[in-house]
């Protein structure tokens, strides 16, 4: 048994400023993608929905179409960018919407007490308890399918999260002595929350976002192949994925284009949650940064 | 909000009672935004007469199911026909929305409860195996892989396992439910949602264990490494595994909407799938209740469970 000799080791804590492989592989794969969103016009010589049927059902490393391409005769890589445009967009203006409610509602709860207090935590108690994919399903079905419709809907169903931290954290910070004298110096309920207590929450919520984008973007794609995210057609990776399916037997490479990119970006969300997480573990507690 | 004053003596009334509430306004409010999303969004009358109704067809139907009158009059109509347990009739069949419900929801739960067992059997060996020793070579490639798996969205998985096992390999069937060949894949799909992240999240549970001081202690007295894994860490450190486990319950639920359109289950799943789209209210509304009330008991039971093993929590009594 190995394991007690690793324990002495282990006690050991780590050192400030080792290595932190994920953070910077996390943060050279965003950066990658990003970059490919602002490039993506340059990056391919195909229109995205530019059809040409003799050419349809091609596979990888045909002529033109590096990645082949589908049913219709669209070039898979053409549309690759387009739906990483899509979705990546997609997922980071519905975490944005999440994130935002959440820091508001759970720093408002902190500061305040009696009704206001009770009333924010029962609303995020109850929203919390929706199963989120569900509503979703019904919500969107109901309001109607696109890229905002869908975003709200994301955004909307995943604030709880952020407000329960902001809130937990938010309290713990209100006990130290720094925010009792600000207080005590007269500064506003509001300027303490938003200039003190935040700035201390903020690293946590930084980590959570990458975390939560990585989720909307797999909740993203998975309504469009159900077919009720993005409309019918448009160039997401959920529909590449759900009109490769109906080829499954006469096209099969069509499944891992589309389905690798989302693992590819998902990954990269995580590595950089991951890295965030231990970055400002390592340093100590947050309201030193 | 205060205690029930009467019922302080007993700790477990006293929660059940907070669930129920809880419960309550969970009910109360999906059924209230369902409500209104379905009226603002398209008139249920259109949706029954189809297109080529005349006028006067659809005044009769409006008038037959109450859709003339005022909003906040039919949304207490609803409300009351709700309390007492009548959930309407299906648009599309015409059949009790009660009915179709209940017709699917073994399927959902067939599917959950198997994928949930395959979870836990793949997860718990391996998460402990993972957590047990220390990173180094095949440990730390196995590692790696569960990272970059954790990545794959379930539905994804489910592709990549549909391409492998029954497009390339011929041997189960791609769709459809019957016998036994018919359960494997959308079970191993189901299971995929979860494993990677639960892998994870055990070797760190029994990481922790092993780095606790009664682990420190126990060794420090003279027990020999292996009896301190079987009987002191492992199960401590998988006892609360499992209540893990519990609570990543409703993402399954979750996951089987996708899982059972794609393999086309009759599900609770695959019924929302269809009754949103031809926005078949009742029916709609039933299984988003019926499926929120599925997902609220397992939470709270694994809420309780959770109390039960670490003895930890049962004196803390009333925690949020």
């Amino acid at each position: 048994m190995i394991f007690a000799r690793r324990r002495l080791e282990q006690t050991r804590p780590r050192a400030v400023g080792s290595r932190n492989v994920e953070l910077s592989v996390g943060v050279g794969m965003c950066m990658a993608l990003a970059l490919m969103v602002v490039l993506a016009p340059w990056l391919t010589v195909h229109e995205p929905d530019a059809n040409v049927l003799e050419n349809r059902l091609q596979s990888f490393g045909a002529a033109g179409h590096w990645l082949g391409t589908d049913h219709i005769g669209r070039d898979i890589w053409s549309r690759l960018l387009a739906g990483l445009v899509w979705s990546t967009s997609a997922a980071v203006s519905a975490t944005l919407i999440s994130l935002a409610m959440g820091a508001i509602l759970g720093l408002s709860a902190a500061g305040s007490d009696g009704w206001p207090r009770a009333t924010i935590r029962w609303f995020t108690d109850t929203v919390i308890a929706f199963p989120g994919l569900i509503v979703a399903v019904c919500v969107i079905a109901i309001i109607g399918q696109g890229w905002l419709p869908m975003v709200l809907t994301l955004g909307f169903l995943g604030w709880p999260v952020f407000a329960r931290v902001t809130y937990a954290e938010a309290l713990s910070l209100m006990q130290r002595s720094y925010v009792t004298n600000a207080r005590l110096q007269g500064v506003s309920r509001r300027s303490i929350l938003g200039g003190h207590v935040l700035p201390g929450v903020l690293p946590t919520l930084l980590a959570m976002t990458a975390f939560n984008c990585a989720d909307m973007l797999i909740a993203e794609s998975a309504l469009s192949f159900l077919g009720i995210g993005a409309p019918l057609g448009a160039p997401t990776w959920g529909n590449m994925l759900a009109e490769a399916r109906q080829y499954l037997l006469r096209a099969p490479w069509l499944v891992f284009a589309p389905g690798l990119a989302i693992v590819v970006v998902v990954v990269a969300a995580n590595l950089l949650g991951d890295g965030l997480t231990q970055r400002y573990r390592q340093k100590g507690p947050a309201p030193l940064l | 909000m205060a205690p029930i004053r009467g019922l302080a003596l007993f700790p477990l009334a006293q929660s059940s009672l907070r669930k129920l509430r809880e419960l309550f306004f969970l009910l109360f409010s999906l059924v209230t935004l369902l409500f209104f999303l379905l009226r603002v969004a398209g008139d249920p009358a259109l949706v029954l007469a189809g297109p080529d109704a005349t006028e006067a067809q659809l005044a009769a139907i409006k008038a037959h199911y109450g859709l003339d009158q005022p909003l906040v009059f039919q949304y207490f109509n609803y409300l009351w026909s709700l309390a007492r347990l009548d959930f309407g009739i299906s648009l599309e069949s015409g059949r009790p929305a009660l009915t179709v419900v209940l017709e699917a929801l073994p399927v959902t739960l067939q599917l959950t409860v198997m994928a949930m067992l395959l979870t836990i059997a793949i997860c718990l060996p391996l998460g402990a195996w993972l957590g047990i020793y220390r990173m180094r070579g095949s440990r730390r490639v196995a590692n790696l892989i569960v990272f970059l798996a954790q990545g794959v969205p379930g539905f994804v998985a489910g592709l990549f396992l549909i391409q492998l096992l029954s497009v390339k390999l011929g041997w189960l069937p791609s769709i459809g439910r019957g016998g036994l060949e018919t359960w494997v894949l959308p079970t191993l799909t189901l299971a995929s949602f979860l494993v990677p992240k639960l892998t994870r999240v055990i070797s760190t549970k029994v990481s922790e264990t092993l780095g606790k001081d009664y682990i420190r202690t126990a060794l420090a007295y003279g027990a020999s490494p292996r009896t301190v894994l079987w009987r002191h860490a492992l199960p401590n450190a998988l006892l609360g595994a499992v209540a893990l486990i519990g609570a990543q319950f409703a993402y399954l639920v979750s996951g089987s909407v996708i899982v059972e359109t794609m393999f086309a289950w009759p599900g609770l799943g695959w019924q929302l799938m269809q009754s949103t789209r031809t926005l078949d209210f009742p029916l709609v509304q039933t299984l988003a209740i019926f499926i929120a009330v599925l997902v609220f008991a397992v939470n709270t039971l694994t809420d309780m469970s959770f109390r039960f093993l670490d003895p930890r929590l049962r004196d803390t009594g009333t925690g949020s």
